[in-house]
């Protein structure tokens, strides 16, 4: 398989995010903290520092690579940039003036600016002032119907895309004077107007998540949660749209491996490999550790023969214990959702070959593709 | 005014459209071929209009069809894929009958269903509340 390393450290992890040099992980153990902890050799994992500011759950981390600062945002409506002053996390409190929790993060490309999604119906687009030495925050409040649930930035620093409850996926520019250079091969004027949509995609019938661009910014990739995975090719005027319809339980949260691979991740506990053929039509490619068939059927027909068996009104205690033993023998690394998925490879590389996942089990997995860029194929180099 | 006017126009138009099916479907059940009625009942599923009659006769319609099939392995095997979704969502309004007979014969093609399509087909016949049948 695939999974170098996995590691059990909490009840269930919300969000999680790596240093720098990859030796130390910050997450968000379901409450108000954010724990970060080294690993010091083979399984061996020490905590360093807690980080208490927030009075609620923290929903989203990121740490920047170059900077090394973590930027975290809670439902508590508050976001934090931490910096490291003699050894120690310092906060600052980044004022984002919004009336309903944050939901995600994410440091632009030049982290410069970062991204905040939030259950107000607005994204927040926040840079440092050097005159007043704060944090600013601007606010996109157009056009969102419902909460936005994740940010991805392009490769260009300006592009915001964001998906959001109400099913759409959309992408802003978020030029600010003053932080941005304007490009002059840039394409349209409407490009450097802050909070100007460039383009509203409505693939969707129920909620998106998980948005993600790939690594040259010409392809999006998200989910709806009706097991539904969208494509976008060529965004811009006129993009190449794609819906693919796949067997299994919704995803949470997507990864681009390569220009032409995306790997899944949600309910169902184990990643799933999409790709593009040679004329660019995606589909679902294989289960990254293979469910075995068999066990796969087990557990759906022990599922259902208890529901029929309600249905008839038969007794349900035979068949309760198969169907609590086949949750638990879906036989890989996650028993149960996994809501994150990081790249564990410098920002804005071509290629990713490892990627750690976290979800609701507490675990953090961290998965090397190396051995099998053979089985993954040619889309994959 | 126009606008009411103009939708009722268009109920009317399905309900003929699905007049026709309907006739075509029971020629088809003479002549013993319940997987091709059913095929043709499920074309053109969902009508594209909030009206509920027209919804209402389209499942009658389907209805008819579903409950004339014997070989449940043999009609998925000739059911192309993109009915899959549709015919799930046929599936659960039968089911909401209550009705003993319907809704033996919507389990018997749950199960089926399922065990080809998979959890994701019943998650998106859950999840659209905008085609609904």
């Amino acid at each position: 398989m695939a999974v170098v390393d996995v590691h059990r450290f909490a009840e269930s992890i919300t969000c999680h995010a790596w240093s720098p040099d990859l030796s130390m992980v910050a997450f968000c153990p379901n409450n108000n903290e954010v724990h970060i902890y080294k690993s010091s050799s083979q399984d061996q994992w020490e905590r360093l520092h807690v980080l208490e500011k927030h009075d609620q759950i923290v929903s989203g981390i990121d740490w920047s690579s170059n900077s090394n600062k973590i930027v975290t945002v809670s439902h508590d409506r508050n976001s934090y940039v931490w910096s490291l002053e003699g050894g120690e996390w310092v906060p600052t409190l980044v004022i984002l003036r919004l009336n309903r929790a944050a939901l995600c993060v994410q440091w632009s490309p030049k982290e410069n600016k970062f991204a905040v999604g939030s259950g107000a119906k607005t994204v927040c687009i926040c840079y440092y002032e050097q005159e007043n030495n704060w944090w600013v925050s601007k606010l996109i409040r157009k056009r969102h119907e419902s909460s936005v649930t994740s940010v991805a930035w392009h490769p260009n620093n300006i592009l915001l895309a964001t998906t959001c409850t109400d099913g759409k996926c959309r992408v802003f520019s978020t030029f600010i004077k003053g932080v941005d250079t304007k490009d002059p091969k840039a394409g349209s004027p409407a490009e450097s107007k802050f909070g100007e949509q460039i383009l509203q995609l409505d693939l969707s019938y129920s909620w998106a998540f998980g948005v993600k661009w790939s690594p040259s910014g010409n392809t999006l990739a998200y989910v709806g949660h009706s097991s539904m995975i969208y494509f976008v090719d060529d965004v811009g005027p006129s993009p190449l749209a794609q819906s693919v319809a796949f067997r299994d339980l919704p995803l949470r949260d997507v990864l681009f491996i390569s220009e032409k691979m995306v790997i899944g991740v949600g309910y169902d506990s184990n990643p799933m490999v999409f790709a593009a053929d040679d004329t660019g039509i995606w589909s679902f490619i294989r289960y990254i550790g293979e469910k075995k068939a068999a066990s796969s059927g087990a557990s759906y027909s022990s599922q259902f023969s208890e529901a029929f068996t309600k249905f008839y009104g038969q007794s349900k205690a035979t068949t309760a214990n198969e169907a609590s033993e086949s949750s638990k023998s879906r036989g890989g690394v996650h028993d149960n959702c996994i809501n994150s998925i990081v790249p564990l490879s410098k920002a804005g590389s071509p290629k990713v070959m490892r990627f750690s996942t976290s979800g609701l089990d507490g675990k953090i997995a961290i998965w090397d593709l190396e051995n099998m860029q053979e089985e993954l194929g040619h889309q994959f180099y | 005014m126009a606008g009411g006017g103009g939708g009722f126009v268009e109920a009317e138009a399905i309900i003929a459209r699905i007049e026709t099916k309907s006739t075509k479907i029971e020629s088809l059940l003479k002549q013993y071929k319940p997987v091709e009625a059913l095929k043709t009942a499920l074309e053109g599923s969902p009508p594209k209009t909030l009206d509920e009659r027209c919804k209402s006769a389209n499942w009658i319609v389907v209805h008819r069809a579903l409950m004339a099939i014997k070989d449940i392995e043999g009609m998925l095997n000739a059911l192309d894929v993109e009915y899959y979704d549709i015919l799930m969502k046929y599936l659960y309004r039968g089911l909401s009958t209550g009705d003993r007979p319907t809704c033996d014969q919507c389990l018997k093609i749950h199960e089926k269903l399922t065990e080809r399509a998979g959890l994701g087909c019943i998650l998106r016949c859950l999840s659209d509340t905008l085609n609904t049948v």
